[in-house]
């Protein structure tokens, strides 16, 4: 830095942004937009701390329209349940040399000794003592490797507490497999044939039935192997088994309607908003004042043109065709911002335009043209520094507009499928039966951000205005 | 007077020329999807292809076609729509009658609300009605209208609807179903349709208008002429609206016509929301369905009425300053 400037020049500046800061200092509303923007930016840059969801994948993690996690303070709501979740785990108790395990994976080197059918087991005991849940899943995978004349067959069943009323569920069986292969197996009590498979209509839902007494349930994973001729070997891994019943309520915002973290969705869209938002409102302020102070300091035919431009420009219906462009270009963030900027920049010309006009007539204009100083010099060194404070208010102030129109974007479904923003939490909301279900967190919070975010620059601009323009000044 | 409204027609005319223009080269010329890939899917066999082709008017060159799309657009023909293969214009006719009288509606309602207030505002400066036009002002800058839409649908439609049975306002349609047969049955259930969408467009809009009245009669109200007719004893009512609001009329009815896009931005969105059956909802599917008759039609219509709108403007315009009356006299 020390070299672009010379000590002088330095503190000259410094000296100039010193005072602009004393000035601004006493705006009040200017404060509270800096806030509140320096409150988004840590949202934004520490989005991966504070929550480890990923918000695009959208994975779920609780029932479909989860609650709020407080809103259990409530007394309606006080027994709604987190989400549980069950490793099932390999019981070294029964003594089987050839099984490995660590952490979830279960690593099962079956070697035959005699013609004997062996059982290797998995099971999990949990005890239950929730209302109903309205699902539950489990997921396991294995990967079977050089099976040689075995057979090997999976089941899983659930057992319900101890009593009278005791039912043994199976949950799902996989008899006589031969040949090496593995699965992934992920069976949710929502599915048809899931239900089938229990023995309840396919209408009824099984959740609520099969947790209805609270107490110890026991899962239990049992692989049979086979063994058709003396040198019968196999090698099965076995991973990731888990019984999961979501919970009705979840972390700080809930769940949308595929049980995905919302929270998550909401921080990570911080980054886009602010990210559009600056890159819109600097690109448009750029050809803005470029425009402005060429039209306003050259004049003539190129002025006309421009102006004439101009005018058409406003007079166009730039939404309908924003939609239509970004839907020919693609969706991607860098044609919403390239077009947002495109059609974001007319009122700051003119405004720079008006200004350089002025500017132009002033004595000290007059001097430099006078010393010789090229024109280039004089735009550089004279016109644009003084219409650069009123720029970048301007700026400032065109930051909530290309944020509503990316927001409005993503509502209509327009936005980058890629990235997790808050006009596309509202286009699922109003898509995915938020209204019907009364899902207010997941509509309020992304609209509050967006407004919030917007306030805060509307309330910066303004202040800015206020410190650059003299005219507004005096008037207050 | 006559003067400036002929050369502000041909303005118009000329604009709504490249406006028109713009949207042919958009669509048929610089697109990455041109029209043929919209309707000619690759599996078609070549002989198909050449028919739908032709059937379509494009195998004919971009000249040709840009003449008959000037001269379609200026007669009413726009074509038939690649998803129903009905008749675009023949829709449009039914379509923008329930949009026009939404945005009109919508118009004049921010207008009334938005306007008393700044008035009230200017000329009580520090009390509650000025906060009002400041902080609303400020608010319609931040606040998306289709989150207020959303709020409102939420509060007035679905929880109404949970919590006493039925819902104040309704949350989509323009119509019930079936509608009404009596004329002013018919027209109290359009209102009642109606009433949300609006309210919700006025909520959201009133601020810029009440805020920058009130800058603008700020600004009239410490002219020489003001003072003057404050010095010749008349009231404060006569000197608030004839003398100080006179002068302001000619930039509000500015400040009208430069607002026409954000109005009609917000009633496509409105109109998506609460299922509205207007162009802009309309649009929107065409767009995502890659109907480009409709597409095309559409935005040449919001082009006409978005110019319609600032002619309408210019003519108060000419109306209110004197200034311009006077020069066209002479």
């Amino acid at each position: 830095m020390a070299s672009i400037f010379s000590k002088e020049k330095r503190i000259i500046y410094a000296r100039k942004i010193t005072g602009f800061w004393e000035e601004f200092k006493r705006k009040r509303i200017g404060l509270v937009g800096v806030s509140v923007l320096i409150f988004f930016l840590m949202l934004a840059v520490f989005a991966p701390w504070l929550t480890p969801y990923d918000p695009v994948a959208r994975r779920r993690v609780a029932e479909d329209f989860a609650m709020p996690a407080w809103m259990t303070i409530f007394p309606k709501f006080k027994d709604y349940p987190l989400t549980q979740e069950f490793s099932l785990y390999w019981d070294m108790e029964q003594g089987l040399e050839f099984i490995k395990s660590w952490g979830k994976a279960v690593d099962v080197e079956y070697q035959a000794t005699t013609m004997e059918t062996i059982d290797v087991e998995l099971s999990t005991t949990f005890s239950y003592n929730d209302i109903p849940p309205n699902a539950f899943y489990f997921k396991f995978e294995w990967q079977a490797e050089d099976v040689i004349s075995t057979e090997y067959s999976v089941r899983i069943r659930l057992d319900t507490p101890e009593g009278e009323n005791q039912t043994t569920y199976l949950m799902w069986s996989q008899p006589r497999i031969q040949q090496a292969k593995g699965a992934h197996v992920d069976v949710e009590s929502v599915e048809p044939f899931f239900r089938d498979m229990l023995g309840f209509d396919m209408s009824e839902n099984p959740a609520p039935v099969i947790f209805s007494q609270k107490g110890e349930y026991t899962l239990l994973l049992r692989m049979r192997f086979k063994p058709l001729s003396s040198n019968a070997s196999c090698h099965i891994e076995l991973m990731n088994g888990r019984f999961v019943i979501p919970g009705r309520v979840h972390g700080i915002l809930g769940c949308d309607d595929t049980g995905a973290d919302l929270f998550s969705q909401l921080v990570y869209g911080t980054r886009i908003s602010l990210m559009i938002g600056i890159l819109c409102a600097v690109a448009g302020a750029s050809i803005g004042i470029l425009v402005g102070v060429i039209t306003g300091y050259f004049g003539g035919v190129l002025d006309e043109v421009m102006m004439r431009l101009v005018d058409i420009l406003l007079c166009l219906p730039f939404l309908p065709l924003l939609l239509t462009l970004v839907f020919l270009y693609g969706k991607s963030i860098f044609y919403i911002v390239l077009f947002i900027a495109i059609f974001g920049w007319q009122g700051l010309a003119r405004m720079i335009r008006s200004q350089v006009l002025s500017i132009r007539e002033t004595s000290f204009i007059e001097c430099a043209r006078a010393a010789g100083a090229s024109r280039f010099y004089i735009i550089m060194k004279h016109v644009v520094p003084n219409v650069l404070p009123v720029a970048f208010a301007s700026l400032v102030l065109s930051v909530p507009g290309a944020i509503l129109f990316e927001a409005a974007l993503s509502f209509l479904g327009f936005g980058d499928p890629r990235v997790p923003t808050w006009g596309k939490m509202l286009h699922h909301a109003y898509g995915f039966g938020a209204f019907t279900r009364l899902a207010w967190w997941w509509i309020i919070p992304p609209g509050l951000c967006i407004t919030t975010l917007c306030l805060a620059f509307v309330f910066m601009g303004h202040s800015l205005d206020e410190v650059v323009n003299p005219r507004l000044r005096r008037r207050r | 007077m006559r003067g400036y409204l002929i050369q502000r027609a041909v303005v118009s005319v000329l604009i709504l020329w490249i406006i028109a223009s713009a949207n042919f080269v958009i669509f048929q010329v610089v697109s990455p999807i041109t029209p043929i890939s919209g309707i000619v899917d690759p599996s078609f066999s070549p002989e198909m292809k050449e028919a739908l082709l032709e059937l379509y008017g494009l195998r004919e060159p971009l000249h040709i076609r840009y003449i008959k799309y000037i001269r379609n657009l200026f007669t009413w023909n726009f074509g038939f729509s690649f998803q129903t293969m009905a008749s675009v214009a023949e829709e449009m006719s039914w379509r923008l009658p329930s949009t026009i009288l939404l945005l009109g509606s919508a118009m004049v309602a921010t207008i009334l609300v938005g306007i008393p207030i700044g008035i009230l505002a200017a000329s009580r400066r520090g009390s509650k009605i000025d906060v009002l036009a400041i902080g609303s002002g400020l608010l319609t800058w931040g606040v998306p209208v289709f989150f207020i839409q959303l709020l409102f649908m939420l509060f007035f439609s679905y929880y109404a609807y949970m919590t006493w049975g039925f819902k104040i306002f309704p949350s989509s349609s323009l119509y019930s179903t079936p509608p009404p047969t009596a004329p002013l049955a018919y027209m109290a259930d359009i209102a009642w349709h109606l009433a949300m969408p609006v309210l919700t467009l006025v909520v959201g809009g009133f601020g810029s208008w009440a805020l920058y009245t009130r800058n603008v009669m700020l600004e009239s109200l410490t002219q020489d002429y003001v003072v003057t007719a404050r010095a010749k004893g008349l009231s404060e009512r006569t000197v608030l609206y004839r003398h100080a609001f006179r002068s302001t009329l000619p930039p509000v009815v500015t400040m009208i016509a430069l607002g026409i896009p954000g109005i009609i931005s917000g009633a496509m969105i409105t109109e998506w929301i609460f299922s509205l059956p207007g162009i802009g909802r309309w649009y929107l599917n065409a767009l995502m369905a890659a109907d480009y008759p409709v597409v095309q039609a559409v935005l040449f219509i919001y082009a006409v009425l978005m110019i319609l709108a600032n002619l309408i403007a210019d003519l108060l315009y000419g109306v209110l300053d004197p200034r311009i009356r006077v020069g066209a006299r002479r």
